[in-house]
């Protein structure tokens, strides 16, 4: 069925949980080994779990489909732009098909990007490993850029954008250190932030590492 | 409405000046950055609003700092202190939510010249990145694999006569809001005529009905 395949690929991204990543449906899994007794002949073995790149290959039948029902239409001698035979509508169908798959795939990769972006105010500029993972190369290079463009961005502004993301109620939370930190420099005062320790620290201070999970807030 | 019953015939109908008695910044800016909150579409930016705070935030550090300094009573120093941190917040926030919008219809903003002239400087520098960097992500991931006559961003197929693929903001969400004005204000709504709003009179109404009183400061979102 036309089509199918680029559904798929936008039901995945709608059926992960909201603001989570699937790892990019683009695997080029490429696996070396050596076949025993054929030579020692290095064998390229690429196991594709590659629904993105069916639907591009997809799009690229289409357009064949489509050009050879339009040059079959000009062979007959008819004029492409008003004919109306079963070819002209073979070829129409050819045309929104492709025109469906290339909505599904930019859909694929714009949402992705919004949500990769969003890490960047959940998480900070540096990503963790796991999320790293699930990156595609160009996905990887738009978070950094998109890093850079927003820090340059606070720069301009002298504002930092990335504190405060939720409304005060007080200038100081309790927090629990969870990893050791050591002796840190904080606006007010030199805390040692050892593992384990309690704190009461300004909340402008403590934000970027609760972002961090080096702490968490103590409420009630 | 009671209140005032002494001159209100005066008012002229037409001449709807917002019915603000001496509204601090802080208001105004609360006022931009929940109007900016509940608006579809990005609103313009309040440079003179947003240089003021800023001298205002960098002013009221200092008292801080000094009322540290100088011994104060540590409830007081601490009360000034919320009080800088939630303009503080106010003010990001304000900013965050902009480039939000911005993102989410960066496309649409820089093709469009009346949304292009509401971004400051900054953000649309911040803009052009944004749009450069997604144009490319999406041309190296999808369109340049793609037959020639789809490879465009902006349009579905070369035979598309307008741009086709850009996200727009939906004008006709729902917005709730109040009215600010002395003199009872007229919105008019397509197909079921005017609709008479007393001053503070809150309302759900589709955004683009009130977008030019919105963008007056006649109403303002909530």
């Amino acid at each position: 069925m036309h089509g199918r395949q680029a559904s798929q690929l936008v039901k995945e991204l709608a059926s992960s949980e909201k603001g989570q990543l699937k790892p990019f449906n683009m695997q080029h899994n490429t696996c070396n080994f050596n076949v025993f007794g054929s030579l020692g002949m290095l064998h390229v073995l690429r196991f594709l779990s590659d629904l993105f790149d069916q639907v591009i290959e997809q799009c690229e039948q289409h357009h064949l489909e489509l050009q050879s029902l339009i040059r079959k239409i000009q062979d007959e001698g008819l004029d492409v732009q008003t004919t109306r035979n079963a070819d002209h509508y073979g070829a129409l169908i050819h045309h929104l098909s492709l025109v469906r798959n290339k909505r599904c795939l930019l859909a694929y990769v714009y949402n992705r990007a919004e949500i990769i972006r969003s890490f960047i105010w959940k998480v900070g500029p540096v990503l963790p490993e796991e999320i790293q993972e699930k990156l595609s190369h160009t996905e990887g290079d738009h978070f950094r850029r998109y890093s850079a463009s927003l820090n340059s961005y606070v720069q301009e502004v002298g504002v930092d954008l990335t504190l405060d993301m939720v409304p005060p109620k007080d200038p100081y939370i309790k927090v629990r250190v969870l990893d050791d930190m050591g002796a840190i420099v904080l606006s007010d005062k030199t805390a040692n932030l050892a593992r384990h320790s309690m704190h009461f620290l300004r909340r402008t201070d403590a934000e970027q590492y609760i972002a961090q999970g080096l702490m968490e807030e103590l409420t009630g | 409405m009671a209140t005032d019953a002494g001159d209100g015939s005066a008012s002229d109908m037409n001449d709807h000046k917002p019915f603000v008695p001496e509204i601090s910044d802080l208001e105004l800016l609360k006022t931009a950055w929940r109007n900016e909150k509940a608006a579809p579409e990005i609103l313009p930016f309040q440079t003179r609003l947003v240089n003021d705070m800023k001298d205002q935030i960098q002013w009221r550090e200092e008292t801080v700092d000094e009322f540290e300094e100088s011994g104060n009573d540590p409830l007081t120093v601490s009360l000034y202190q919320m009080d800088l941190d939630r303009i503080q917040f106010l003010l990001r926030s304000y900013l965050r939510v902009r480039l939000q919008k911005i993102e989410k219809y960066m496309f649409h903003i820089l093709k469009t010249d009346n949304l292009r002239d509401r971004l400051s400087e900054q953000e649309k520098l911040f803009a052009r990145r944004c749009v450069d960097d997604m144009g490319n992500h999406l041309e190296d991931t999808v369109l340049s694999k793609l037959p020639d006559n789809y490879q465009s961003v902006l349009k579905q197929s070369i035979i598309s006569e307008e741009d086709d693929m850009v996200p727009e903001p939906q004008l006709d969400a729902f917005v709730a809001g109040k009215s600010r004005s002395e003199s009872p204000l007229y919105v008019d709504i397509p197909g079921r005529g005017h609709l008479e709003m007393q001053n503070d009179d809150l309302f759900f109404l589709h955004y683009k009905v009130v977008k030019e009183k919105v963008e007056n400061g006649i109403i303002y979102l909530v």
